[in-house]
């Protein structure tokens, strides 16, 4: 309005002719001006409650558990000196630390790989034109959706030390022997099976999400390029390789860096199974930092811990974010 | 005569083909929910035995375990804690994302993209890092202990999403609707009540699922923040309280989590689509 008003001024004390054309050319683009500024500060105003929220629940906590763990704060005590990087030095001297490193490693690499090949393998098969296709579908997706530690129950029970029902099969078919003999497996007590039960709930839980993921890629492309590329005489590996799989490759890597990132900061599979237990066979990063950080209280430690992660996780993000920025609408 | 017939048993011996191929991967999905109900239902006796087919009864079908949870625990209570979180998690997250995301898809604000962006991927940023630092807020706002913590934490993961989410949305609603109704003599906040709104309803609805469905796969913020039996969500309260000691109650454990997993699975899995759509950025539109 200022802006309109200031410029109004001068015309009217100059020549009338002109006067008039640049007047009603200052008003017009006062007008949009004023117009444009009313847009913009009713959108900040919108955007005013997420972004505030986001800042102050997402980016202040992230900064302060950077303070956080270059000091030594405790549940017990509030008032906490900086001891510089301690904390970080005092987990890289820990042997769990390195447990945990490895572990979660191992977790999520050998979980990728397995749900990697169930995903796709299911994906073809969902591709099919078939009776019930829909309904399939949605029962192989029920363990996607179960509330992550309402499902791990299920498998906990599964995994019990004398009444598993996966031992009752094995032991009915000959592969081990009944209960009480040296190859009666213990899924949550022997160091590597317990890894492995770990792993299995996991790669259980998310291989139909790489399926669905999968699926909603090979459905984006469309079927008249491929019929171009038909028409243009190419093989059905072709039309594959150049077409279907560049097409669908920026999909299949969102989906599966979202997986990564939640796979290697998951806690719930391994502290409800086993606790990181037996004498840290499935120790791993996240369950290591919630045990320092809120069972033992020393908040600085597990915060480091915690940190540790984001060096792994950083890379990906920056992936996915380039992802996300190249998508077209 | 002969087409049609080798036609139809070339069909059926596809499908054979693809049944016997999908069967393998539906037990593996769906067999713990089916010894999850099973067990549920099970008497005691005929839970704790090895020398019987175990995925059948072989005593009568019990409903003591349910009963057991409403008369001895604080079932009910981590129910309606739950209920009463997601709602008000509902509420904050569309105060908050129904403006911002038709502010960043419609009012041409410079950089929209990107900040829609960076929103997003504070979803992503993982709770394990932010738990500790969050517990430190969630005590000097004197929420500890009570499921208000909950209320507050939550949206910081159903923010972002829906916000995403209804960008999308806000942007597949014609403009030509909201420019007649400024035409019309409206603001923009006007046009935004009266027209976009009205028209958005799916989208808003989907994103109060959402807020559901999300805040029922949270585990470590209700573990770290909550500590009271009876002021948990169900989704910490059963893994955590119904075991006692080193025993275990199967019975009853499996019924909590049934009958807690399933409404949810069978919701979340009408929405599935709108998920994987929303996170691979609006693919299959």
């Amino acid at each position: 309005m200022t802006l309109s008003s200031s410029s109004g001024g001068p015309d009217a004390a100059g020549a009338r002719a002109a006067a008039i054309s640049v007047a009603s050319r200052a008003r017009a683009s006062g007008w949009f001006r004023s117009q444009t500024s009313r847009r913009l500060s009713f959108g900040y105003l919108l955007l005013a409650p997420a972004v505030l929220y986001v800042l102050l629940l997402v980016g202040a906590p992230f900064v302060f558990s950077l303070y956080l763990s270059l000091s030594d704060a405790n549940v017990g005590d509030p008032v906490a000196t900086f001891v510089g990087l301690g904390n970080f030095r005092a987990a890289l001297e820990s042997d769990v630390f390195y447990i945990a490193l490895q572990n979660s490693i191992v977790f999520t690499v050998v979980g990728a790989i397995f749900k990697g090949l169930l995903g796709t393998t299911l994906a073809f098969l969902l591709l099919q034109p078939f009776w019930g296709r829909k309904f399939v579908r949605g029962l192989v997706v029920i363990p996607f959706t179960l509330p992550i530690s309402i499902s791990v129950l299920s498998w906990k029970w599964m995994y019990d030390s004398q009444f598993s029902v996966i031992n009752w099969f094995l032991s009915r078919i000959g592969l081990i022997g009944s209960y009480g003999s040296p190859d009666w497996p213990v899924w949550l007590g022997q160091p590597h099976l317990a890894l492995a039960a770990c792993i299995i709930v996991n790669v259980w839980r998310t291989f139909p999400f790489s399926a669905i993921v999968l699926l909603a890629g090979f459905t984006s492309v469309p079927t008249e390029i491929l019929d171009a590329a038909r028409v243009d005489g190419t093989s059905f590996m072709q039309r594959f390789r150049f077409v279907v799989v560049p097409m669908i490759a920026p999909i299949l890597l969102i989906g599966f860096l979202f997986d990564t990132v939640f796979t290697l900061s998951d806690l719930s599979i391994v502290y409800l199974l086993t606790q990181g237990g037996p004498a840290n066979a499935t120790k791993i990063l996240p369950v290591l930092a919630y045990q320092v950080g809120i069972q033992a209280g020393a908040l600085g430690r597990g915060a480091a811990i915690s940190l540790f992660l984001f060096p792994l996780l950083m890379p990906l993000m920056i992936l996915l974010l380039r992802n996300l920025r190249r998508r077209e609408y | 005569m002969a087409g049609p017939r080798t036609h139809r048993q070339k069909e059926i011996r596809r499908h054979l083909w693809i049944y016997g191929l999908i069967t393998p991967y539906i037990i593996i999905a769906v067999f713990p929910i089916y010894w999850m109900a099973i067990t549920a239902f099970k008497q005691d006796p005929d839970l704790y035995r090895m020398d019987v087919f175990p995925l059948w009864f072989h005593l009568a079908p019990t409903w003591k375990h349910f009963s057991y949870l409403f008369t001895n625990t604080n079932y009910g209570a981590w129910i309606i804690n739950t209920m009463v979180i997601a709602a008000w998690v509902a509420v904050i997250t569309l105060l908050a994302a129904v403006p911002a995301g038709y502010a960043l898809a419609r009012l041409r604000i410079p950089g929209a993209e990107n900040l829609g962006i960076a929103i997003f991927m504070t979803y992503l940023v993982p709770a394990i890092i932010l738990f500790l630092p969050l517990a430190r807020v969630v005590s000097m706002l004197g929420l500890q202990d009570s499921w208000w913590a909950l209320v507050l934490v939550y949206p910081t993961i159903t923010i972002p999403f829906c916000t995403w989410l209804l960008m999308g949305f806000f942007k597949t609603v014609p403009v030509e609707m909201e420019e007649a109704a400024r035409v019309d003599g409206c603001g923009y906040l006007g046009a935004l009540v009266r027209v976009v709104l009205p028209v958005s309803v799916p989208g808003i609805l989907t994103a109060v699922i959402f807020a559901f469905t999300l805040s029922m796969q949270d585990f470590l913020y209700g573990l770290a923040f909550v500590a009271p039996g009876d002021q948990k969500p169900v989704t910490v309260g059963v893994p955590t309280e119904l075991i006692r000691g080193d025993v275990f109650f199967w019975g009853s454990l499996m019924a909590a989590a049934l009958m807690v997993g399933l409404p949810v699975a069978i919701l979340y899995n009408f929405f599935l689509d709108r998920f994987i759509q929303g996170i691979t950025g609006g693919a299959g539109k």
